[in-house]
């Protein structure tokens, strides 16, 4: 308790103003508490979506300690993500895709989504940004999307989705693993339209003609000449298309269209994918198209979907 | 000198000259009239009548008849580009399959398919009505038919040999620790073999087998470089699986098509043969329902 720095150029202090900035210093602390309290509880509790947002930003890097009081059990930031996720879904009435499974664990969440088991996720904080987080699979280190609540904006990994809903999860239902992914692109939605969050969808958008480009830009024949054989291996015809691309209908005449977007010089390929509902994605071509993962992942080094380079690089 | 023998032995006369000039100008004038009302079937005729008569007719004329097709015979190119409109057309329908390409007035490449890497299949006479494919690419086509009845496919042996190759890399590659080991053996072997002092009548048995050692352990170091460059002559390998397999895949998709159109390869030759009368006879049709109407 001794405050001998402050003390060294101005005159010794009284004893009642001494104890006077004892009690305004515990005072500050606790109204700090307090203040964390009250957005603890908006988060918990509120029905507003807006209210929702103020509390996870106010709550993020939070400086909850000072140097008269501190408070030993404390949510983690990524906590405060993870709980913000939960209820932005329960909120805009997707409850039941996503939850918490550890709540009576004080710090470092886990949550599950209904459809995927046991597999577990959580937020880590970036280490470039404060406001920044990565979603990810608990058991690897791979982000599926990072978020930033201040700064509004949603950024999805497409490679690490395809690596971890392609084919981590492999084997599982085609279904569940759609609903995981539903429920990811509901909060996303979400913070869209409540918000005006900017988002890249990557290789979960669905909009026509959304360019999917690939790793490699050039991109050379004879990969094209697999995706033909496997094509027709599948009952499917690979059709020639303008500037060397390729052009394949598939069900329900959805479209997938290989092509290059750039020129001979600075080749850019990569792929888009037009379909009647505008709902098919890269990410659900792959799981739709046993054919077309394959063909993925035998050349993935060329076709990995590129993300943005910055935030995850 | 200017003095000329009475009488022509020739019969010529101005008359005879001037109808036969007559005869080249209404030639011509006709061959203009049949392109400007787009008339084809007319322009075929004058082009070639002798063909016209007996292929699309059916006559059989006692004695040829005249032709002045040269008369116009350079203009090909042009009179092949304005045929070309009506008979591709035609085409679409008889043979869905071809895609054509002008790549100069006139001269079109026909591309079977439209599908990935579709081949170039030869050229369209326009003129002449008629197909001239390339060669190795109907070859093969014709060889896929009948390796088909068979159960066989053009590129099955270059494939099953590659396919064995790889398999062999594979296991050279596998076998490594395998003969790392037999390595070890031998080397301790030479060594005991080094260390003998043989008797004189025992010392060529020794040196024979200090040889046989040795040449067992070059046999199997060369192996270990085969192995080591395995694994890039195994994608090399992929590789060429893959043109093949993606070749096949094409011939596939023309046999396809052709079943599709016609049943049979035979029936598809059959139609090619006679294209020329089918076309002018379907054009034939075609001017006689307009005329009713």
């Amino acid at each position: 308790m001794s405050n001998e720095n402050t003390d060294t150029e101005k005159k010794v202090l009284t004893t009642p103003e001494l104890l006077n900035n004892y009690t305004g210093s515990i005072q500050a602390g606790l109204d700090n508490g307090s203040k964390y309290v009250a957005a603890f509880k908006s988060l918990n509790q509120t029905k507003e979506l807006n209210d929702l947002l103020a509390a996870a930003v106010e709550l993020t890097n939070y400086q909850l300690n000072t140097d008269f009081v501190e408070f030993p059990h404390q949510f983690s930031d990524e906590d405060v993500q993870s709980i913000f996720f939960e209820r932005l879904l329960a909120l805009s009435n997707n409850a039941d895709g996503f939850a918490i499974s550890n709540s009576e664990h004080v710090q470092k969440l886990l949550a599950k989504f209904t459809s995927l088991g046991d597999n577990t996720f959580t937020f880590t904080k970036s280490t470039k940004n404060a406001a920044g987080f990565f979603f990810g699979p608990t058991a690897h280190n791979r982000p599926l999307f990072y978020l930033n609540l201040k700064n509004k904006e949603l950024m999805f990994h497409g490679s690490a989705l395809i690596d971890y809903f392609v084919v981590d999860l492999e084997g599982l239902e085609i279904g569940a693993i759609k609903q995981a992914m539903q429920v990811i692109m509901q909060a996303a939605e979400v913070l869209k339209e409540s918000f005006g969050f900017k988002i890249d969808f990557n290789v979960l958008d669905g909009v026509n003609g959304e360019f999917y480009e690939f790793a490699a830009g050039e991109i050379p024949e004879p990969i094209l000449d697999e995706l033909f054989v496997k094509s027709a291996d599948n009952k499917y015809i690979l059709m020639s298309g303008e500037n060397g691309g390729a052009s394949l209908t598939l069900d329900n005449d959805t479209k997938l269209n290989v092509y290059n977007a750039g020129d001979e010089d600075r080749p850019k390929w990569g792929a888009t994918i037009h379909d009647n509902d505008q709902k098919e994605s890269w990410l659900n071509l792959l799981l739709d198209y046993p054919f077309i993962k394959d063909w993925y992942l035998d050349n993935k080094k060329q076709l990995e979907i590129l993300s943005n380079k910055f935030i995850f690089g | 000198m200017d003095n000329k023998i009475e009488n022509d032995p020739f019969s010529q006369n101005d008359s005879i000259l001037s109808s036969a000039l007559s005869e080249k100008v209404k030639y011509l004038s006709d061959l203009n009239d049949s392109i400007k009302n787009g008339n084809d079937l007319k322009v075929y005729e004058l082009m070639d009548p002798n063909r016209f008569a007996t292929e699309v007719k059916g006559e059989q004329p006692d004695q040829p008849k005249a032709s002045f097709f040269n008369l116009a015979a350079d203009l090909k190119a042009q009179l092949s580009h304005h045929l070309s409109n009506k008979l591709i057309d035609y085409l679409g329908t008889t043979y869905p399959f071809f895609y054509y390409h002008e790549y100069d007035l006139g001269k079109f490449n026909i591309y079977f398919g439209n599908w990935w890497d579709h081949r170039m299949f030869g050229e369209l006479d326009a003129i002449n009505v008629q197909f001239n494919f390339a060669e190795d690419e109907y070859n093969t086509l014709a060889k896929s038919f009948e390796l088909e009845s068979q159960n066989k496919r053009v590129n099955d042996d270059q494939m099953r040999e590659l396919g064995q190759k790889n398999e062999k890399l594979t296991q050279l590659i596998e076998d490594q620790t395998k003969r790392d080991q037999r390595k070890e053996e031998i080397r301790k072997q030479i060594k005991e073999n080094e260390e003998k002092s043989p008797m004189p009548w025992e010392a060529g048995k020794v040196k024979e087998e200090h040889q046989q050692l040795q040449d067992a352990l070059l046999e199997l170091t060369n192996i270990d470089e085969q192995a080591s460059d395995g694994r890039a002559a195994i994608k090399k390998n992929e590789n060429q699986i893959l043109a093949l397999s993606k070749e096949e895949t094409i011939y596939n998709l023309e046999k396809q098509n052709i079943r599709a159109s016609f049943g049979s390869f035979e029936a598809f030759i059959d139609n090619n043969n006679n294209l020329y009368a089918k076309y002018l006879q379907s054009l034939s049709k075609e001017s006689q329902v307009t005329d009713g109407e």
